[in-house]
């Protein structure tokens, strides 16, 4: 056995430029190409760790937010719940006072309906008792209209104060003696007689008519009047009867 | 009928250089190594495809061969573990073309891988700790033990040449004696116990390799006993 050292010499280079070849073509790319990677699995690793904390710090803030939310929220809601117990309350009193307004109106209105009604009651009696009066005063003697109220009338004047009487019939006041129907000669002959007699002084009179007295005499004087009809009496009747009721 | 493949055969010369058969097949493993991988790695990307994968898996599996036994960052060492174990692994498989005998299979070509690790052991030993770093190493664990020490420098030198000649040298004799007396089929199990025998090869000398280196840069040459792969008694 020999050793070409020829051959041991070329080989050597061989494996000198082997180690280039694969240094160059394999082992030089492959580790390059492997670091590459692990740096953009490092950058993307770097990038998902700043977007997890990005992230953690966002959802921070919206529970710092909801928190907020839901505190106002609960603020708000009791504000509203106050307020509108606040506004329940005062519709309440409100209601409960238009309640009361109105029942007093509908009192004082049933009231005053009531008394509208007694007033037209007692007018409708009255204007029927009136009625029923000029019926019956029909059926009585003429001169009983006038006659049989002189003693009322004269009674009624000696009732009169004195200083009213003082003042009576002078013949520049005359009296006005008012009948329901005209006066006869005598009856008004009569009235003057008996007027005199009681003011112990003559008196000027003037007569008039009016129907509406039904039956009676009336005497007006400058400061006095002396109402002696049925037209007065039922006046007199009517007012209690409104009034009283 | 083959020659003896202890006899080197000079196909040609260049000038006064005799050109020899394990030189021109190195020549071809070197062309083909540069086409293939100038191929396959000119257009590397992040998204590996399955060429690029299996290229990336196998500077992987190199690089934790050296961090497992160097305990040190691979990368000064990965072009020189890797060249040597890819190498001779293509070489010793070179020998699955008809008419090629593989390079390995000759001395001079493991002379020459054996005194680049050599060289490469006593250039990183030397870097790593310093001129008088590296000799120190020699007296260790004590002076007594500097003419072992240097003695056991060269004979593992020997010692990984004619491992790796006598294995694949042997493969390639027994095949061709096989071949000479029943041609047909019958040296079938045998080239399938080369291929085996030329892949485990291929291991041990680059594994050793990097024993050797790491003895050499972490100083503990002398305390720690070399690991010894099973090795095919052929």
């Amino acid at each position: 056995m020999h050793i070409d050292w020829w051959t041991l010499g070329l080989q050597a280079l061989n494996v000198g430029v082997l180690l280039w070849i694969f240094s160059r073509f394999l082992f030089r790319p492959v580790a390059d190409i492997v670091r590459k990677r692990q740096e953009a699995a490092d950058a993307v690793l770097a990038q998902a760790e700043a977007s997890r904390t990005a992230a953690l710090a966002h959802e921070a803030e919206v529970q710092v937010n909801a928190d907020r939310l839901s505190a106002e929220r609960g603020r708000v809601m009791a504000d509203a719940e106050a307020q509108a117990r606040a506004t329940a309350e005062a519709i309440l009193s409100d209601a409960n006072r238009d309640a009361a307004r109105i029942r007093a109106d509908a009192e004082v209105a049933t009231v005053a309906l009531k008394e509208a009604e007694m007033t037209r009651l007692a007018t409708q009696a009255s204007r029927l008792s009136l009625e029923i009066t000029r019926k019956l005063l029909a059926r009585l003697p003429y001169e009983l209209l006038v006659s049989g109220f002189i003693d009322g009338l004269s009674e009624a004047v000696a009732h009169l104060p004195e200083e009213t009487r003082a003042g009576m019939g002078n013949p520049d006041q005359p009296l006005i003696l008012t009948a329901a129907r005209p006066l006869t000669d005598a009856e008004r002959q009569t009235c003057q007689d008996v007027l005199e007699r009681i003011l112990g002084r003559s008196v000027t009179l003037t007569t008039e008519t009016d129907p509406s007295l039904l039956a009676g005499l009336e005497l007006e004087a400058p400061h006095a009047l002396v109402r002696n009809s049925f037209r007065a009496d039922l006046e007199r009747i009517e007012a209690r009867l409104i009034h009283h009721d | 009928m083959i020659s003896s493949p202890l006899s080197t055969d000079v196909l040609f010369h260049i000038g006064p250089i005799p050109v020899s058969d394990p030189v021109v097949v190195t020549w071809g493993i070197m062309a083909v190594m540069t086409l293939g991988l100038w191929l396959a790695t000119r257009r590397l990307t992040i998204k590996a495809g399955p060429v690029q994968a299996v290229l990336e898996m196998i500077v992987e599996v190199i690089d934790g061969q050296i961090r497992e036994s160097m305990q040190v960052d691979p990368a000064p060492y990965r072009t020189l573990i890797g060249t040597l174990f890819l190498f001779i692994f293509i070489a010793n498989w070179s020998s699955l073309i008809p008419g090629v005998e593989p390079p390995t299979a000759h001395i001079e070509t493991d002379a020459a891988l054996a005194a680049l690790v050599g060289g490469a052991t006593l250039y990183f030993g030397i870097r790593v700790r310093g001129l008088g770093g590296y000799l120190k190493t020699f007296a260790e664990p004590s002076w007594v033990m500097i003419p072992l020490n240097i003695i056991e420098q060269i004979t593992r030198t020997f010692s990984l040449i004619v491992r790796l000649f006598g294995n694949v040298m042997s493969g390639v004799f027994v095949i061709g004696i096989v071949l000479s007396l029943a041609g047909l089929l019958v040296p079938i199990p045998l080239m399938a116990l080369d291929l085996l025998t030329g892949a485990v090869q291929a291991y041990i000398f680059a594994i050793l390799a990097t024993v050797f280196l790491g003895s050499a840069v972490s100083g503990e040459e002398g305390g720690k006993p070399e690991p010894q792969p099973p090795q095919k008694e052929d």
